[in-house]
Protein backbone atom coordinates (compact mmCIF):
# COMPACT_ATOMS: atom_id res chain seq x y z
CA UNK A 1 0.00 0.00 0.00
CA UNK A 2 3.05 2.28 0.24
CA UNK A 3 3.88 3.32 -3.31
CA UNK A 4 7.15 5.04 -2.43
CA UNK A 5 8.64 3.49 0.73
CA UNK A 6 12.10 4.95 0.03
CA UNK A 7 10.77 8.49 -0.11
CA UNK A 8 8.76 7.81 3.06
CA UNK A 9 12.06 7.11 4.87
CA UNK A 10 13.75 10.12 3.24
CA UNK A 11 10.83 12.31 4.34
CA UNK A 12 11.23 11.12 7.94
CA UNK A 13 14.95 11.99 7.80
CA UNK A 14 14.11 15.45 6.44
CA UNK A 15 11.54 16.06 9.16
CA UNK A 16 13.99 14.88 11.84
CA UNK A 17 16.65 17.34 10.61
CA UNK A 18 14.01 20.08 10.44
CA UNK A 19 12.84 19.47 14.02
CA UNK A 20 16.41 19.24 15.41
CA UNK A 21 17.41 22.57 13.82
CA UNK A 22 14.12 24.17 14.93
CA UNK A 23 14.65 23.15 18.55
CA UNK A 24 18.33 24.19 18.43
CA UNK A 25 17.15 27.69 17.55
CA UNK A 26 14.53 27.57 20.32
CA UNK A 27 17.24 26.59 22.83
CA UNK A 28 19.40 29.46 21.55
CA UNK A 29 16.55 31.91 21.99
CA UNK A 30 15.73 30.62 25.49
CA UNK A 31 19.38 31.05 26.49
CA UNK A 32 19.27 34.68 25.30
CA UNK A 33 16.02 35.27 27.19
CA UNK A 34 17.43 33.55 30.27
CA UNK A 35 14.59 31.03 30.36
CA UNK A 36 15.55 27.89 32.28
CA UNK B 1 -4.28 32.92 -38.96
CA UNK B 2 -1.97 30.23 -40.24
CA UNK B 3 0.65 28.86 -37.89
CA UNK B 4 3.40 26.41 -38.68
CA UNK B 5 3.75 23.50 -36.30
CA UNK B 6 6.50 20.94 -36.09
CA UNK B 7 6.61 17.85 -33.92
CA UNK B 8 9.60 17.23 -31.65
CA UNK B 9 10.85 13.72 -32.50
CA UNK B 10 11.87 12.72 -28.97
CA UNK B 11 8.80 13.91 -27.05
CA UNK B 12 6.03 14.24 -29.63
CA UNK B 13 5.47 17.85 -28.50
CA UNK B 14 3.89 20.14 -31.11
CA UNK B 15 5.78 23.42 -31.35
CA UNK B 16 4.65 26.37 -33.46
CA UNK B 17 7.15 28.76 -35.01
CA UNK B 18 6.04 31.87 -33.09
CA UNK B 19 6.29 30.15 -29.70
CA UNK B 20 9.63 28.65 -30.63
CA UNK B 21 11.12 32.07 -31.40
CA UNK B 22 9.72 33.65 -28.23
CA UNK B 23 11.08 30.82 -26.06
CA UNK B 24 14.45 31.01 -27.82
CA UNK B 25 14.97 34.73 -27.33
CA UNK B 26 13.76 34.78 -23.74
CA UNK B 27 16.15 31.91 -22.98
CA UNK B 28 19.04 33.71 -24.70
CA UNK B 29 18.31 36.88 -22.67
CA UNK B 30 18.16 34.76 -19.50
CA UNK B 31 21.56 33.21 -20.21
CA UNK B 32 23.10 36.61 -21.00
CA UNK B 33 21.79 38.25 -17.82
CA UNK B 34 22.92 35.28 -15.71
CA UNK B 35 26.40 35.70 -17.19
CA UNK B 36 26.47 39.36 -16.09
CA UNK B 37 24.89 38.57 -12.71
CA UNK B 38 27.43 35.81 -12.10
CA UNK B 39 30.36 38.07 -12.96
CA UNK B 40 29.07 40.64 -10.48
CA UNK B 41 28.64 37.86 -7.89
CA UNK B 42 32.33 37.06 -8.24
CA UNK B 43 33.22 40.67 -7.36
CA UNK B 44 30.83 40.68 -4.41
CA UNK B 45 31.91 37.35 -2.89
CA UNK B 46 35.61 38.20 -3.27
CA UNK B 47 34.93 41.43 -1.38
CA UNK B 48 33.00 39.79 1.46
CA UNK B 49 35.85 37.26 1.83
CA UNK B 50 37.97 39.26 4.32
CA UNK B 51 41.33 37.87 3.22
CA UNK B 52 40.68 39.06 -0.37
CA UNK B 53 38.47 42.17 0.03
CA UNK B 54 38.70 42.87 -3.68
CA UNK B 55 36.52 45.85 -4.62
CA UNK B 56 36.73 49.47 -3.47
CA UNK B 57 33.85 50.76 -1.34
CA UNK B 58 31.62 52.32 -4.02
CA UNK B 59 32.04 49.44 -6.46
CA UNK B 60 31.08 46.90 -3.79
CA UNK B 61 27.64 48.48 -3.32
CA UNK B 62 27.32 49.12 -7.07
CA UNK B 63 28.07 45.49 -7.94
CA UNK B 64 25.82 44.23 -5.15
CA UNK B 65 22.91 46.37 -6.42
CA UNK B 66 23.32 45.10 -9.97
CA UNK B 67 23.95 41.49 -8.90
CA UNK B 68 20.48 41.49 -7.34
CA UNK B 69 18.90 43.02 -10.44
CA UNK B 70 20.59 40.75 -13.00
CA UNK B 71 20.71 37.46 -11.10
CA UNK B 72 17.43 37.62 -9.18
CA UNK B 73 15.20 39.69 -11.46
CA UNK B 74 16.44 39.48 -15.04
CA UNK B 75 17.83 35.91 -15.31
CA UNK B 76 14.97 34.31 -13.44
CA UNK B 77 12.11 36.32 -14.97
CA UNK B 78 13.41 35.99 -18.55
CA UNK B 79 13.57 32.22 -17.96
CA UNK B 80 10.08 32.26 -16.44
CA UNK B 81 8.64 34.08 -19.44
CA UNK B 82 10.26 31.40 -21.63
CA UNK B 83 8.44 28.88 -19.40
CA UNK B 84 5.19 30.87 -19.77
CA UNK B 85 5.37 30.46 -23.55
CA UNK B 86 6.46 26.80 -23.26
CA UNK B 87 3.71 25.74 -20.85
CA UNK B 88 0.88 27.75 -22.44
CA UNK B 89 1.57 26.57 -26.00
CA UNK B 90 3.98 23.65 -26.44
CA UNK B 91 2.72 21.58 -23.48
CA UNK B 92 -0.89 22.12 -24.64
CA UNK B 93 -0.10 21.45 -28.31
CA UNK B 94 -1.61 24.75 -29.42
CA UNK B 95 -0.09 27.91 -30.86
CA UNK B 96 0.92 31.27 -29.44
CA UNK B 97 -2.20 33.41 -29.95
CA UNK B 98 -0.62 36.82 -29.32
CA UNK B 99 3.03 36.63 -30.45
CA UNK B 100 3.10 40.41 -31.00
CA UNK B 101 2.36 40.88 -27.30
CA UNK B 102 5.16 38.43 -26.50
CA UNK B 103 7.61 40.53 -28.48
CA UNK B 104 6.35 43.75 -26.86
CA UNK B 105 6.86 42.19 -23.41
CA UNK B 106 10.33 40.99 -24.40
CA UNK B 107 11.31 44.43 -25.75
CA UNK B 108 10.11 46.22 -22.60
CA UNK B 109 12.01 43.81 -20.36
CA UNK B 110 15.14 44.13 -22.49
CA UNK B 111 15.01 47.95 -22.60
CA UNK B 112 14.16 48.20 -18.88
CA UNK B 113 16.87 45.75 -17.87
CA UNK B 114 19.43 47.45 -20.10
CA UNK B 115 18.55 50.87 -18.69
CA UNK B 116 18.97 49.65 -15.10
CA UNK B 117 22.36 48.12 -15.93
CA UNK B 118 23.65 51.32 -17.56
CA UNK B 119 22.41 53.63 -14.79
CA UNK B 120 23.78 51.45 -11.97
CA UNK B 121 27.18 51.00 -13.63
CA UNK B 122 27.37 54.77 -14.20
CA UNK B 123 26.96 55.22 -10.45
CA UNK B 124 23.46 56.68 -10.65
CA UNK B 125 21.76 54.14 -8.40
CA UNK B 126 23.89 52.83 -5.53
CA UNK B 127 20.66 52.08 -3.68
CA UNK B 128 20.84 48.27 -3.47
CA UNK B 129 18.23 45.90 -4.91
CA UNK B 130 15.58 47.17 -2.49
CA UNK B 131 16.14 50.91 -3.21
CA UNK B 132 14.67 51.81 0.19
CA UNK B 133 13.71 55.47 0.46
CA UNK B 134 15.13 57.94 1.45
CA UNK B 135 17.99 56.54 -0.68
CA UNK B 136 17.39 58.26 -4.01
CA UNK B 137 18.45 56.91 -7.40
CA UNK B 138 18.51 58.56 -10.82
CA UNK B 139 14.90 58.68 -12.15
CA UNK B 140 16.03 56.53 -15.10
CA UNK B 141 16.64 53.67 -12.63
CA UNK B 142 12.99 53.68 -11.53
CA UNK B 143 11.87 54.03 -15.17
CA UNK B 144 13.99 50.96 -16.00
CA UNK B 145 12.40 48.96 -13.16
CA UNK B 146 8.89 50.03 -14.24
CA UNK B 147 9.55 49.12 -17.90
CA UNK B 148 10.92 45.71 -16.89
CA UNK B 149 7.96 45.10 -14.55
CA UNK B 150 5.39 46.10 -17.20
CA UNK B 151 7.10 43.77 -19.69
CA UNK B 152 6.99 40.91 -17.18
CA UNK B 153 3.34 41.70 -16.40
CA UNK B 154 2.47 41.48 -20.11
CA UNK B 155 4.40 38.20 -20.25
CA UNK B 156 2.25 36.70 -17.49
CA UNK B 157 -0.95 38.08 -19.10
CA UNK B 158 0.01 36.21 -22.30
CA UNK B 159 -0.24 32.99 -20.28
CA UNK B 160 -3.92 33.67 -19.49
CA UNK B 161 -4.73 34.60 -23.11
CA UNK B 162 -3.04 31.47 -24.45
CA UNK B 163 -4.69 29.02 -22.04
CA UNK B 164 -8.20 30.48 -22.55
CA UNK B 165 -7.92 30.26 -26.35
CA UNK B 166 -6.17 26.89 -26.18
CA UNK B 167 -9.16 25.41 -24.32
CA UNK B 168 -11.43 26.76 -27.07
CA UNK B 169 -9.26 24.97 -29.63
CA UNK B 170 -9.19 21.70 -27.67
CA UNK B 171 -5.67 22.03 -26.24
CA UNK B 172 -6.96 20.56 -22.97
CA UNK B 173 -10.32 19.40 -21.65
CA UNK B 174 -11.07 20.01 -17.98
CA UNK B 175 -7.90 21.19 -16.31
CA UNK B 176 -4.41 22.14 -17.36
CA UNK B 177 -1.57 19.60 -17.26
CA UNK B 178 0.30 19.91 -13.96
CA UNK B 179 3.35 21.74 -15.39
CA UNK B 180 1.06 24.34 -16.95
CA UNK B 181 -1.01 24.48 -13.75
CA UNK B 182 2.16 25.37 -11.81
CA UNK B 183 2.89 28.18 -14.25
CA UNK B 184 -0.76 29.30 -13.90
CA UNK B 185 -0.12 29.70 -10.15
CA UNK B 186 3.12 31.56 -10.96
CA UNK B 187 1.30 33.87 -13.38
CA UNK B 188 -1.51 34.67 -10.92
CA UNK B 189 1.04 35.50 -8.21
CA UNK B 190 3.01 37.41 -10.87
CA UNK B 191 0.11 39.75 -11.64
CA UNK B 192 -0.53 40.43 -7.92
CA UNK B 193 3.18 40.96 -7.34
CA UNK B 194 3.76 43.35 -10.22
CA UNK B 195 0.71 45.37 -9.18
CA UNK B 196 2.52 45.99 -5.88
CA UNK B 197 5.60 46.98 -7.89
CA UNK B 198 3.64 49.59 -9.84
CA UNK B 199 1.98 50.83 -6.64
CA UNK B 200 5.33 51.66 -5.07
CA UNK B 201 7.74 52.40 -7.93
CA UNK B 202 5.50 54.96 -9.68
CA UNK B 203 5.22 57.22 -6.57
CA UNK B 204 8.95 56.73 -5.94
CA UNK B 205 9.71 57.82 -9.52
CA UNK B 206 7.55 60.93 -9.00
CA UNK B 207 9.50 61.62 -5.79
CA UNK B 208 12.82 61.18 -7.63
CA UNK B 209 11.56 63.69 -10.22
CA UNK B 210 10.61 66.11 -7.38
CA UNK B 211 6.91 66.01 -8.32
CA UNK B 212 5.99 64.84 -4.83
CA UNK B 213 7.93 65.90 -1.72
CA UNK B 214 8.14 62.67 0.25
CA UNK B 215 7.62 58.91 0.25
CA UNK B 216 7.09 57.42 3.69
CA UNK B 217 9.90 54.89 4.34
CA UNK B 218 7.66 52.53 6.31
CA UNK B 219 4.94 52.60 3.64
CA UNK B 220 7.61 52.03 0.98
CA UNK B 221 8.90 48.92 2.78
CA UNK B 222 5.39 47.56 3.33
CA UNK B 223 4.40 47.83 -0.34
CA UNK B 224 7.86 46.96 -1.70
CA UNK B 225 7.74 43.60 0.06
CA UNK B 226 4.39 42.96 -1.57
CA UNK B 227 6.57 42.93 -4.69
CA UNK B 228 9.77 41.51 -3.22
CA UNK B 229 8.57 38.39 -1.45
CA UNK B 230 5.64 37.17 -3.57
CA UNK B 231 7.98 37.43 -6.57
CA UNK B 232 10.00 34.68 -4.87
CA UNK B 233 6.83 32.61 -4.88
CA UNK B 234 6.60 33.10 -8.64
CA UNK B 235 10.07 31.55 -8.63
CA UNK B 236 9.01 28.69 -6.34
CA UNK B 237 5.90 27.90 -8.40
CA UNK B 238 7.91 27.99 -11.63
CA UNK B 239 10.64 25.85 -10.05
CA UNK B 240 8.13 23.24 -8.86
CA UNK B 241 6.46 23.24 -12.30
CA UNK B 242 9.92 22.55 -13.76
CA UNK B 243 10.41 19.69 -11.27
CA UNK B 244 7.12 18.06 -12.35
CA UNK B 245 7.91 18.54 -16.06
CA UNK B 246 11.45 17.16 -15.67
CA UNK B 247 10.14 13.99 -13.98
CA UNK B 248 7.65 13.57 -16.83
CA UNK B 249 10.17 14.20 -19.63
CA UNK B 250 13.16 12.30 -18.22
CA UNK B 251 11.46 9.36 -16.48
CA UNK B 252 7.91 9.35 -17.82
CA UNK B 253 6.82 9.80 -14.20
CA UNK B 254 3.35 10.89 -13.18
CA UNK B 255 2.32 12.75 -10.01
CA UNK B 256 1.35 10.29 -7.27
CA UNK B 257 -1.71 12.37 -6.41
CA UNK B 258 -2.50 15.10 -8.89
CA UNK B 259 -5.29 16.66 -6.81
CA UNK B 260 -2.93 17.06 -3.86
CA UNK B 261 -0.27 18.69 -6.04
CA UNK B 262 -2.82 21.11 -7.51
CA UNK B 263 -4.07 21.94 -4.00
CA UNK B 264 -0.50 22.75 -2.99
CA UNK B 265 -0.19 25.26 -5.84
CA UNK B 266 -3.47 26.88 -4.70
CA UNK B 267 -2.02 27.16 -1.17
CA UNK B 268 0.85 29.20 -2.65
CA UNK B 269 -1.60 31.62 -4.26
CA UNK B 270 -3.72 32.02 -1.13
CA UNK B 271 -1.15 32.23 1.65
CA UNK B 272 2.23 33.28 0.43
CA UNK B 273 1.69 36.99 0.76
CA UNK B 274 1.10 36.76 4.51
CA UNK B 275 4.60 35.32 4.92
CA UNK B 276 6.01 38.47 3.30
CA UNK B 277 5.77 40.11 6.70
CA UNK B 278 9.03 38.51 7.84
CA UNK B 279 10.77 41.35 5.98
CA UNK B 280 9.10 43.84 8.35
CA UNK B 281 9.73 42.08 11.65
CA UNK B 282 12.00 44.80 13.05
CA UNK B 283 9.85 47.64 11.67
CA UNK B 284 7.86 49.55 14.30
CA UNK B 285 4.80 49.87 12.05
CA UNK B 286 2.97 46.59 12.61
CA UNK B 287 2.01 45.24 16.02
CA UNK B 288 3.69 42.21 17.57
CA UNK B 289 0.32 40.43 17.46
CA UNK B 290 0.08 41.08 13.72
CA UNK B 291 3.63 39.86 13.11
CA UNK B 292 3.15 36.66 15.12
CA UNK B 293 -0.17 35.74 13.48
CA UNK B 294 1.35 36.09 10.02
CA UNK B 295 4.86 34.74 10.43
CA UNK B 296 4.50 32.23 13.28
CA UNK B 297 1.19 30.73 12.15
CA UNK B 298 -0.14 31.67 8.69
CA UNK B 299 3.30 31.21 7.08
CA UNK B 300 3.06 27.46 7.68
CA UNK B 301 0.14 27.16 5.25
CA UNK B 302 2.50 28.21 2.47
CA UNK B 303 5.25 26.00 3.91
CA UNK B 304 2.79 23.09 3.81
CA UNK B 305 2.52 23.55 0.04
CA UNK B 306 6.28 23.28 -0.41
CA UNK B 307 6.40 20.20 1.83
CA UNK B 308 3.69 18.52 -0.29
CA UNK B 309 5.65 19.17 -3.49
CA UNK B 310 8.98 18.23 -1.92
CA UNK B 311 7.64 14.78 -0.96
CA UNK B 312 5.29 14.22 -3.92
CA UNK B 313 7.93 14.73 -6.60
CA UNK B 314 10.56 12.32 -5.19
CA UNK B 315 7.68 9.86 -4.67
CA UNK B 316 6.74 10.12 -8.35
CA UNK B 317 10.42 9.55 -9.24
CA UNK B 318 10.50 6.44 -7.04
CA UNK B 319 7.26 5.07 -8.49
CA UNK B 320 8.51 5.68 -12.05
CA UNK B 321 11.86 3.98 -11.41
CA UNK B 322 10.26 1.03 -9.59
CA UNK B 323 8.07 0.54 -12.67
CA UNK B 324 11.31 0.30 -14.67
CA UNK B 325 12.29 -2.68 -12.51
CA UNK B 326 14.46 -1.10 -9.80
CA UNK B 327 12.55 -2.69 -6.94
CA UNK B 328 15.24 -4.22 -4.70
CA UNK B 329 15.22 -2.84 -1.16
CA UNK B 330 14.33 0.69 -0.19
CA UNK B 331 16.83 2.56 -2.34
CA UNK B 332 17.81 0.61 -5.47
CA UNK B 333 15.72 3.09 -7.49
CA UNK B 334 17.78 5.94 -6.02
CA UNK B 335 21.11 4.30 -6.89
CA UNK B 336 19.97 3.46 -10.43
CA UNK B 337 18.46 6.89 -11.17
CA UNK B 338 19.96 8.67 -14.23
CA UNK B 339 22.50 10.69 -12.25
CA UNK B 340 24.61 11.35 -15.36
CA UNK B 341 21.73 13.17 -17.07
CA UNK B 342 22.15 16.86 -16.12
CA UNK B 343 18.41 17.50 -16.48
CA UNK B 344 17.71 14.85 -13.82
CA UNK B 345 20.65 15.68 -11.55
CA UNK B 346 19.86 19.40 -11.77
CA UNK B 347 16.30 18.71 -10.61
CA UNK B 348 17.41 16.30 -7.84
CA UNK B 349 20.08 18.69 -6.51
CA UNK B 350 17.55 21.50 -6.64
CA UNK B 351 15.01 19.51 -4.57
CA UNK B 352 17.65 18.42 -2.04
CA UNK B 353 19.23 21.85 -1.52
CA UNK B 354 15.96 23.77 -1.65
CA UNK B 355 14.58 21.54 1.12
CA UNK B 356 17.56 21.26 3.44
CA UNK B 357 19.24 24.65 2.91
CA UNK B 358 16.55 27.06 1.75
CA UNK B 359 13.40 25.50 3.18
CA UNK B 360 14.35 24.68 6.77
CA UNK B 361 16.16 28.00 7.24
CA UNK B 362 13.31 29.93 5.63
CA UNK B 363 10.77 28.55 8.08
CA UNK B 364 13.02 29.19 11.07
CA UNK B 365 14.46 32.59 10.11
CA UNK B 366 11.03 33.80 9.00
CA UNK B 367 9.34 33.04 12.32
CA UNK B 368 8.77 36.15 14.43
CA UNK B 369 10.33 34.75 17.61
CA UNK B 370 13.46 33.33 15.93
CA UNK B 371 13.93 36.13 13.43
CA UNK B 372 15.56 38.59 15.82
CA UNK B 373 18.69 36.41 16.17
CA UNK B 374 19.14 36.35 12.37
CA UNK B 375 17.59 39.54 11.01
CA UNK B 376 19.93 41.50 8.70
CA UNK B 377 22.80 39.08 9.25
CA UNK B 378 24.53 37.31 6.38
CA UNK B 379 22.60 34.19 7.46
CA UNK B 380 19.62 35.67 5.59
CA UNK B 381 21.76 35.93 2.46
CA UNK B 382 22.71 32.28 3.03
CA UNK B 383 19.01 31.37 3.27
CA UNK B 384 17.96 32.97 0.00
CA UNK B 385 20.96 31.61 -1.86
CA UNK B 386 19.61 28.24 -0.67
CA UNK B 387 16.22 29.00 -2.24
CA UNK B 388 16.59 31.10 -5.39
CA UNK B 389 20.07 29.87 -6.33
CA UNK B 390 20.45 26.30 -5.04
CA UNK B 391 16.74 25.76 -5.70
CA UNK B 392 15.37 27.82 -8.58
CA UNK B 393 18.54 28.52 -10.56
CA UNK B 394 19.77 24.90 -10.38
CA UNK B 395 16.32 23.65 -11.47
CA UNK B 396 16.29 26.10 -14.39
CA UNK B 397 19.83 25.05 -15.34
CA UNK B 398 18.72 21.41 -15.43
CA UNK B 399 15.66 22.25 -17.55
CA UNK B 400 17.86 24.15 -20.01
CA UNK B 401 19.41 20.81 -21.00
CA UNK B 402 15.92 19.75 -22.13
CA UNK B 403 14.82 23.06 -23.66
CA UNK B 404 17.82 23.44 -25.98
CA UNK B 405 17.17 20.14 -27.84
CA UNK B 406 13.37 20.72 -27.85
CA UNK B 407 13.34 24.37 -28.87
CA UNK B 408 16.67 25.10 -30.56
CA UNK B 409 16.86 21.62 -32.13
CA UNK B 410 20.52 21.37 -31.12
CA UNK B 411 22.33 18.68 -29.20
CA UNK B 412 24.11 19.65 -25.97
CA UNK B 413 27.87 19.96 -26.57
CA UNK B 414 30.57 18.60 -24.22
CA UNK B 415 28.29 15.97 -22.69
CA UNK B 416 30.89 15.00 -20.07
CA UNK B 417 31.14 18.57 -18.79
CA UNK B 418 27.35 18.92 -18.96
CA UNK B 419 26.90 15.88 -16.72
CA UNK B 420 29.12 17.37 -13.97
CA UNK B 421 27.89 20.99 -14.26
CA UNK B 422 24.91 20.71 -11.84
CA UNK B 423 27.15 18.98 -9.25
CA UNK B 424 29.84 21.65 -9.55
CA UNK B 425 27.38 24.52 -9.29
CA UNK B 426 25.27 22.84 -6.59
CA UNK B 427 28.30 22.04 -4.41
CA UNK B 428 29.56 25.61 -4.76
CA UNK B 429 26.23 27.17 -3.82
CA UNK B 430 25.80 24.75 -0.90
CA UNK B 431 29.21 25.73 0.53
CA UNK B 432 28.45 29.42 -0.08
CA UNK B 433 25.08 29.16 1.64
CA UNK B 434 26.31 27.13 4.65
CA UNK B 435 29.31 29.46 5.05
CA UNK B 436 27.04 32.51 5.02
CA UNK B 437 24.57 31.01 7.49
CA UNK B 438 27.34 29.93 9.85
CA UNK B 439 28.97 33.38 9.78
CA UNK B 440 25.55 34.96 10.26
CA UNK B 441 25.01 32.93 13.41
CA UNK B 442 27.94 34.92 14.88
CA UNK B 443 26.23 38.17 13.95
CA UNK B 444 28.16 39.03 10.77
CA UNK B 445 25.98 41.63 9.01
CA UNK B 446 24.72 41.39 5.43
CA UNK B 447 25.34 44.09 2.79
CA UNK B 448 28.38 45.30 4.72
CA UNK B 449 31.61 46.44 3.07
CA UNK B 450 34.07 46.13 5.94
CA UNK B 451 33.28 43.98 8.97
CA UNK B 452 36.68 44.82 10.52
CA UNK B 453 35.37 48.40 10.94
CA UNK B 454 38.80 49.79 10.09
CA UNK B 455 39.05 53.51 10.81
CA UNK B 456 35.76 53.53 12.74
CA UNK B 457 35.66 55.44 16.07
CA UNK B 458 34.42 52.28 17.83
CA UNK B 459 35.95 48.85 17.42
CA UNK B 460 34.19 45.51 17.36
CA UNK B 461 35.74 42.09 16.94
CA UNK B 462 33.74 39.09 15.79
CA UNK B 463 34.40 35.55 16.98
CA UNK B 464 37.57 34.44 15.13
CA UNK B 465 35.77 31.39 13.72
CA UNK B 466 33.96 33.62 11.23
CA UNK B 467 37.15 33.73 9.13
CA UNK B 468 36.75 30.02 8.44
CA UNK B 469 33.06 30.39 7.56
CA UNK B 470 33.63 33.39 5.29
CA UNK B 471 36.48 31.50 3.59
CA UNK B 472 34.04 28.62 3.09
CA UNK B 473 31.65 31.13 1.52
CA UNK B 474 34.45 32.41 -0.72
CA UNK B 475 35.53 28.95 -1.88
CA UNK B 476 31.89 28.01 -2.47
CA UNK B 477 31.37 31.20 -4.44
CA UNK B 478 34.38 30.46 -6.66
CA UNK B 479 33.12 26.91 -7.27
CA UNK B 480 29.64 28.21 -8.09
CA UNK B 481 31.02 30.82 -10.50
CA UNK B 482 33.06 28.05 -12.19
CA UNK B 483 29.89 25.95 -12.52
CA UNK B 484 28.02 29.02 -13.75
CA UNK B 485 30.64 29.79 -16.42
CA UNK B 486 30.45 26.16 -17.54
CA UNK B 487 26.64 26.42 -17.78
CA UNK B 488 26.85 29.61 -19.87
CA UNK B 489 29.46 28.04 -22.18
CA UNK B 490 27.38 24.87 -22.53
CA UNK B 491 24.21 26.90 -23.14
CA UNK B 492 25.54 29.33 -25.73
CA UNK B 493 27.91 26.71 -27.17
CA UNK B 494 25.05 24.26 -27.75
CA UNK B 495 22.82 26.96 -29.25
CA UNK B 496 25.56 28.08 -31.68
CA UNK B 497 27.65 24.97 -32.34
CA UNK B 498 25.50 22.06 -31.14
CA UNK B 499 24.84 19.33 -33.68
CA UNK B 500 21.54 20.00 -35.46
CA UNK B 501 18.74 17.57 -34.62
CA UNK B 502 17.20 16.59 -37.94
CA UNK B 503 13.87 14.85 -38.35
Amino acid sequence: TVEAPGVFVLALIFLAVFIIIWFAHLKWLMDIWGVQ
Amino acid sequence: MASIFRTDPSTGLKIDRASENLIRWNLIAALATLAVGGLLALGVVLTRWPSVHLLPLDYYYRFLTLHGIDALLAWIIFFEIALVHFTSTVILGTRSYVPWLGWLAFALMLIGGGLINVIVLMGGADVMFTSYVPLKADPLYYIGVILFAVGALLGFIIFFINIVLSKRDGGYKRSLPLGSFGMLAASIIGVLTLAHGAAIFIPTLLWALDFIPWVDPAAYRLVFWGLGHPSQQINVSAMVAVWYMTVAFVLGGKPVNEKLSRTAFVLYILFINVASEHHLLVDPVLSTWHKIVNTSYMMHLAVLASMIHAFAIPASIEVALRKQGYTRGLFEWLKKAPWGNPAFSGMAISILLFGFLGGITGVIFGTEQFNIIRHNTIAITGHFHGTVVAGTTVAFMGFTYLLIPYVFRREIIWKGFASIQPYLYGTGVALLSIGMMSAGSFGVPRRHYDITFSGAPFSFTFDPSIDMFLSMMGVGGLLAVTGGVLYILLGFGSIIWGKKIEH
